[in-house]
């Protein structure tokens, strides 16, 4: 769809456009009614004026034109003139336009418009003009006087009727721009109703791209609504067909594991077998057979691996926050995982600390962290459990970072290596047994579940290798009895999920809804 | 009683596809167990009552009658351990399974050694009571491990071997804090990446049956942050 703009590189919302639009037809309405109004106003005071003016000076006239005028001196004709009652400045041309005589000492007859005269004076015509004289706007009127060569001339002032036309012109201009801008406010206000809709599409979409794809909108409220009714239902649809789509595509990677888990059981329990009898088979199927029992934990892993991603996708993953004393548990996992061989050093302080974590979690992000130092630097050096004040909240953290003296990884390759499939050296240089990269991007989603952070740096001696560290919410408990059972525990008990003293599963989303 | 983990042992395993049981019978009678199949939960029930099976190994998900119904099925008859194989580790599976009755579980795939180790936990667990004091007495709580009787004011309580070796595990230390690996290891024989959940199922249906309250335990009490203990 090609958009069209008032001015290139005028872009205004849509609110913006209505409120325009509002304001420029009333602003256009209202000045036509303006011009409208101001000119038949102006036409109708000055045709009242005119008549007002013609007829005085008909019957004007008659009084001047029962004398003869060529008998009469100037100074009768101006008394005469100067007895009239309802007249406001008039003249007597009389002789042909020799003698004049005019009550207003401003002007004489070379005054009037000689057009004027010749019309009155030779043919014996009435007739009106307006003029300006000395910045003054007049009408006059010329009634000739019958068989006198003689006219009878009205003259009266418009700046009356100039002045009320500007005071109507300028009381409706205000009302213009009044109106103009009341449409403006209106059409701003009323245009939040308009994309209301809209500013509700908008939210629930936002709410869809944060990945609550439950999300819908409710169609009742619309369904009476001939122009929002498509909108509501299609958008409904379309993020019923993501969300199936996207239930669909983790379904998919959860069945296609769930289905791995059988052949790899007999795998395994037949790999027992043959281990139990290893002795009995020739050198060469034993070599064969050590080959195949390493992959086929290779691939119980990858299996593992994927059905945690795909529960980490389908949004199905649950957050078992435990009371973990975490040097002990730092130190059974890693004695657990190299046979004793890595020491872990940590503060002295922290021996006793219980933390509220997710304790298969964590130990999930320490094994890949110990294998993968094992994959490329010949196993971890040590491992060190730290306290952290430098969490961006301010609140303080645990780090536990296990160091190796490998080759390191590069500072180009520290982010990368976390995503998924990624082993950093795309040679596969650093070892035969190289990973499939799906542990350490693992790692960061179970420590990300809880509010922690995995990351590589260098190592803190300065030597040469790399230091993988996770950090979690130093969440401390403090022991103390618990004298019942949790599902009777008092609220504050339960209101801090920190502070649970049984396992607490907390669902992320969709609740039940994958394995 | 002596080591009674290897030969004259039955084991029972109910499982509907053909090849992991196969694999699986060979597995453990390498270890010197017999083996007894079934391939669905009402065959399992039937064949329960004529084999004397010392462990049951029930997979979940079976056609028609499914592994916890199987699991309920032989928990109301016998004391007899279970171990549940489920397909996935998700809270709702392993704590469905051990309130179904189940004393252990295990997520396909997995390894025959650690299956026969649980197996040979459970057989010791329900084979020798661990010795200790003839009589421990917790208030109206009396345990008596060598003779694997509780009673409550007198009166016996039923408990499966699981809940006693737990009970008896917990009593052999009065007052003191067990953590949950602590009580994970003596009683179920795991490792460091031992289920907690394990023992938080266990713990709630023992107090059920020692409780006078089970919302508001007095005897087998939660310490926060430290695990459970056992006062009078």
């Amino acid at each position: 769809m090609e958009e069209r703009h008032l001015w290139p590189g005028l872009r205004l919302g849509l609110r913006a456009r209505i409120t325009l639009a509002v304001t420029l037809v009333t602003a256009a309405l209202s000045i036509a009614v303006w011009l409208t109004t101001v000119t038949v106003a102006r036409q109708t005071l000055l045709d009242s004026r005119e008549e007002a003016v013609t007829r005085r000076a008909q019957s004007n006239s008659a009084v001047i034109s029962g004398r003869d005028l060529a008998e009469t001196e100037a100074s009768e004709v101006q008394t005469t003139l100067s007895s009239l009652s309802d007249t406001e400045r008039p003249s007597v041309v009389w002789n042909g336009g020799i003698d004049d005589v005019s009550l207003d000492p401003r002007y004489t007859a070379d005054d009037i418009p000689p057009e004027m005269l010749r019309l009155a004076l030779e043919d014996g015509e009435g007739s009106i003009m307006r003029f300006q004289f000395r910045d003054e706007p007049l009408v006059a009127v010329a009634v000739p006087i019958s068989n006198q060569q003689a006219a009878y001339i009205e003259v009266s002032s418009l700046e009356g009727v100039q002045t009320a036309v500007r005071t109507i012109s300028t009381a409706l201009l205000a009302a213009v721009i009044a109106s103009a801008l009341a449409a403006g406010f209106l059409g701003y206000w009323l245009s939040r109703y308009t994309i209301r809709p809209l500013t509700r599409v908008t939210d629930a979409a936002e709410a869809v791209a944060l990945g609550q794809l439950d999300t819908r909108m409710n169609y009742s409220e619309y369904e009476h609504d001939p122009d929002l009714a498509p909108l509501v239902a299609n958008f409904n649809m379309m993020v019923q067909t993501l969300e199936e789509r996207i239930a669909a595509d983790a379904r998919f990677a959860s069945d296609v594991s769930h289905e791995l888990r059988s052949p790899l059981t007999t795998l395994k329990a037949s790999l027992q077998v043959l281990e139990n009898n290893r002795e009995a088979l020739p050198e060469r199927a034993q070599q064969a057979f050590d080959l195949l029992d390493s992959d086929v934990e290779r691939f119980t892993q990858l299996v593992e691996d994927l059905l945690e991603i795909s529960r980490f996708d389908a949004g199905a993953v649950r957050l078992e926050l435990d009371d973990v004393a975490l040097v002990p548990m730092v130190r059974a996992t890693i004695s657990n995982l190299t046979h004793g061989t890595v020491e872990v050093l940590h503060e002295p302080q922290l021996e006793d600390t219980i933390i509220a974590c997710d304790k298969r979690r964590l130990a999930r992000i320490l094994a890949n962290f110990v294998n993968n130092a094992e994959k490329y630097a010949d196993g971890a050096t040590h491992v060190s459990v730290e306290r952290h004040q430098g969490r961006p909240d301010g609140e303080p953290s645990v780090r536990v970072a296990v160091e190796d003296s490998g080759p390191g990884v590069p500072e180009e390759l520290r982010e990368k290596i976390f995503d998924r499939f990624n082993r950093g050296d795309q040679g596969g240089s650093r070892g035969a047994d190289v990973g499939v990269g799906l542990g350490l991007s693992l790692a960061a989603e179970h420590a990300r579940l809880q509010a922690g952070n995995v990351w590589v740096e260098d190592r803190t001696d300065g030597g040469s290798g790399a230091r993988f560290v996770v950090e979690l919410p130093l969440l401390e408990v403090h022991p103390s009895e618990l004298e019942e059972d949790l599902s009777a525990a008092t609220p504050e008990a339960t209101s801090n999920l920190t502070l649970t003293g049984e396992h607490k599963a907390i669902q992320m989303s969709n609740p039940g809804e994958f394995p | 009683m002596g080591d009674n983990t290897g030969v004259g042992t039955t084991i029972l395993t109910v499982e509907d596809d053909e090849r992991i049981r196969t694999s699986v019978r060979l597995a453990l009678e390498d270890e010197g167990w017999s083996v007894e199949e079934s391939d669905t939960g009402e065959d399992a029930i039937s064949k329960f009552g004529q084999v004397d099976a010392d462990v049951v190994l029930i997979d979940i998900m079976l056609p028609g009658i499914d592994g916890f119904e199987v699991c309920r099925s032989i928990r109301r008859q016998s004391d007899v351990p279970i171990v549940m194989v489920t397909a996935r580790a998700d809270t709702h599976d392993v704590v469905a399974g051990l309130e179904a009755g189940a004393d252990d579980y295990l997520t396909k795939p997995f390894a025959p050694k650690e299956l026969s180790a649980r197996i040979r936990a459970m057989l010791r667990r329900a084979r020798t009571p661990s010795p200790g004091n003839p009589h421990l007495t917790f208030g109206e709580l009396e345990v008596a491990p060598a003779e694997g009787v509780v009673t409550r004011n007198g009166e016996p309580i039923h408990l499966t071997k699981t809940e006693f070796r737990l009970l008896v595990e917990l009593a052999s230390q009065p007052g003191l804090v067990l953590s949950r690996e602590d009580l994970l290891e003596k009683v179920w024989g795991h490792g460091v990446f031992g289920d907690g959940r394990l023992v938080d199922v266990h713990i709630r249906r023992l107090r059920t049956k020692v409780e006078p309250d089970p919302a508001h335990p007095t005897h087998v009490v939660t310490v926060r942050g430290l695990g459970y203990k056992l006062q009078g």
